[in-house]
């Protein structure tokens, strides 16, 4: 694969699960502060890069079990331990519904979570990331049709990006109607 | 201009808005020397860097996906804020260009819409039709209020069209214009100079102003007219022909029996890495398969199993030969 077929790859098969891998460590890891977890999630990131991604089968259980990893690695080398963080890191051992219920959302779902995140950018970012992304324009064309200069265009851009970004943290809505409800043992279900 | 640490960290400066500049700064053409010294540098003081860098090119990259689903209605029309006064002479030139959409005249519509090789994009227009533009396609949508106008430039494009008898729908390739009121039809510029009007539904009227002597010709439902080097032709085709043909509006590439060379000619239309067949009679063998817009990779392996060849990637292709001492079909 390419740059960009593995960036697509990396967008379609572990982006989406960010959200629940955050939920999953934070419910079960007393006192993660999300500093930490950002750390987590970006040192996972890194790390599944720069595997070779046509040998992943499942995105979502490779990123749980990266992510778990990683925690593991900082109670083994952190000089002292709390009780409660080893039995917590213990928890993250044992299989659960978590790491198999997942519904990909539909692309309309997928898209109107995209129009409610756009929805909270500040006005001149939420214009110049749609003068970009949906009419296709320039940075320079944006610059000239805002009358901002270039430079703050790509800030107003760097800034709509990073609040997507932001926003992806949060457990995808929309794929959970029937699939939390029920409970499911060992993902078979 | 300013330079990306100082861009990133604006309002906080952690990795992952680092890493937003980095991309977008990165999105618009190469980085100067300098810029990825600084890039690379970043990059390598810390594995959590590169982390935030992956997220945030696919995540920059992940929004083109969703935009091509958009058919529009959820979206508002971009607006342009209120000028500064002392930009109005700039500002009144932009608004101009920012109403411009679906009913000023035509110069003024910034529609030209290109997709890359193994792209397919689907596009909401302002009247309730829907076209998808196959890879490797340039076309430029010219809306005015009589006549609802798409120039094909390069490539192929499919047009559901939305009823408006008031304003035709006329897509013009070279000397072909197919002009609809309410239908689903495929217009297709090949390489050769060929050139295609195919109709899923309904009723096209086509115009082929060839050689000075423009034929007029309606086609209807599953018929099919080339406006060929060789001459004109127009044949019924089978629906399921239709439909094959049209497969790769949903990211697939159909083959029901066509020579071996004619699909892979149209697996590379989509493909960043072609599949070259070395070998004229195994290029002439019928072939069957689905596969993915793009993949290449599985056209030529499935292509060697089915015929008993082989495969050999070079940096710039997939090359499918007979297996030697094989014998031949």
């Amino acid at each position: 694969m390419d740059h960009q077929a593995r960036l697509l790859w990396f967008a379609r098969e572990v982006l989406p699960h960010e959200g629940d891998v955050r939920h999953w460590l934070a419910g079960r890891i007393r006192g993660l502060t999300s500093c930490e977890l950002d750390e987590v999630i970006q040192e996972a990131y890194a790390r599944i890069w720069t595997v070779d991604v046509e040998r992943i089968v499942s995105g979502r259980a490779y990123l749980f079990v990266t992510a778990r990893h990683i925690v593991g690695e900082h109670v083994r080398r952190s000089r002292i331990v709390s009780i409660e963080l080893v039995a917590d890191f213990e928890s993250l051992n044992i299989v659960d519904d978590e790491i198999g219920a997942f519904r990909r959302l539909s692309g309309q779902q997928e898209l109107a979570r995209l129009h409610a995140a756009i929805a909270t950018l500040p006005p001149k970012c939420r214009q110049a990331f749609q003068l970009k992304k949906f009419e296709e324009l320039s940075q320079r064309e944006i610059a000239g049709r805002m009358g901002i200069s270039e430079s703050t265009v790509e800030k107003h851009l760097a800034k709509a990006l990073r609040l997507l970004m932001e926003a992806m943290k949060a457990p995808q809505t929309g794929a959970e109607d029937d699939e939390r409800g029920k409970r499911r043992f060992w993902g078979f279900g | 201009m300013t330079s990306v640490a100082s861009v990133g960290s604006g309002d906080s400066d952690n990795a992952e808005s680092r890493a937003a500049a980095w991309v977008i700064r990165s999105s618009e053409g190469p980085l100067t020397a300098e810029d990825q010294q600084a890039l690379d540098a970043w990059l390598a003081s810390d594995t959590r860097n590169l982390g935030a860098w992956v997220k945030a090119q696919a995540a920059w990259l992940d929004v083109d996906r969703l935009v091509a689903l958009d058919t529009g209605t959820a979206n508002e029309p971009v607006r342009v804020t209120k000028p500064l006064p002392w930009r109005k002479m700039a500002i009144a030139a932009s608004v101009l260009f920012a109403v411009g959409v679906g009913f000023v005249a035509e110069d003024q519509l910034p529609g030209r819409i290109e997709t890359a090789r193994g792209e397919v994009r689907r596009v909401a227009l302002d009247d309730g039709s829907t076209m998808f533009l196959n890879g490797d396609t340039l076309l430029q949508v010219r809306f005015s209020s009589g006549q609802r106008r798409i120039v094909l430039r390069r490539g192929e494009a499919s047009f559901k069209v939305a009823h408006d008898a008031a304003r035709p729908f006329v897509v013009e390739a070279g000397n072909v214009s197919a002009r609809a009121v309410g239908t689903d039809f495929t217009v297709g510029k090949a390489t050769d100079g060929d050139i295609a009007v195919t109709v899923a539904e309904g009723r096209v009227k086509v115009t082929d102003a060839e050689r000075g002597a423009p034929r007029q010709l309606v086609l209807d439902r599953d018929e099919q007219f080339v406006a060929a080097t060789i001459g004109p032709r127009r044949a019924r085709l089978d629906p399921r022909e239709v439909q094959r043909q049209q497969a790769w509006r949903s990211g697939q590439l159909v083959f029901r029996g066509q020579m071996l060379a004619s699909a892979a000619a149209e697996v590379n239309r989509h493909a960043t890495k072609p599949v070259v067949i070395n070998d004229s009679s195994l290029g002439r063998a019928e072939f069957m398969g689905v596969f993915r817009v793009g993949d290449s990779r599985a056209f030529a392996n499935a292509a060697a199993a089915a015929f008993n060849g082989e495969v050999s990637e070079t940096p710039d292709a997939f090359v499918l030969a007979r297996r030697q001492n094989s014998p031949s079909h």
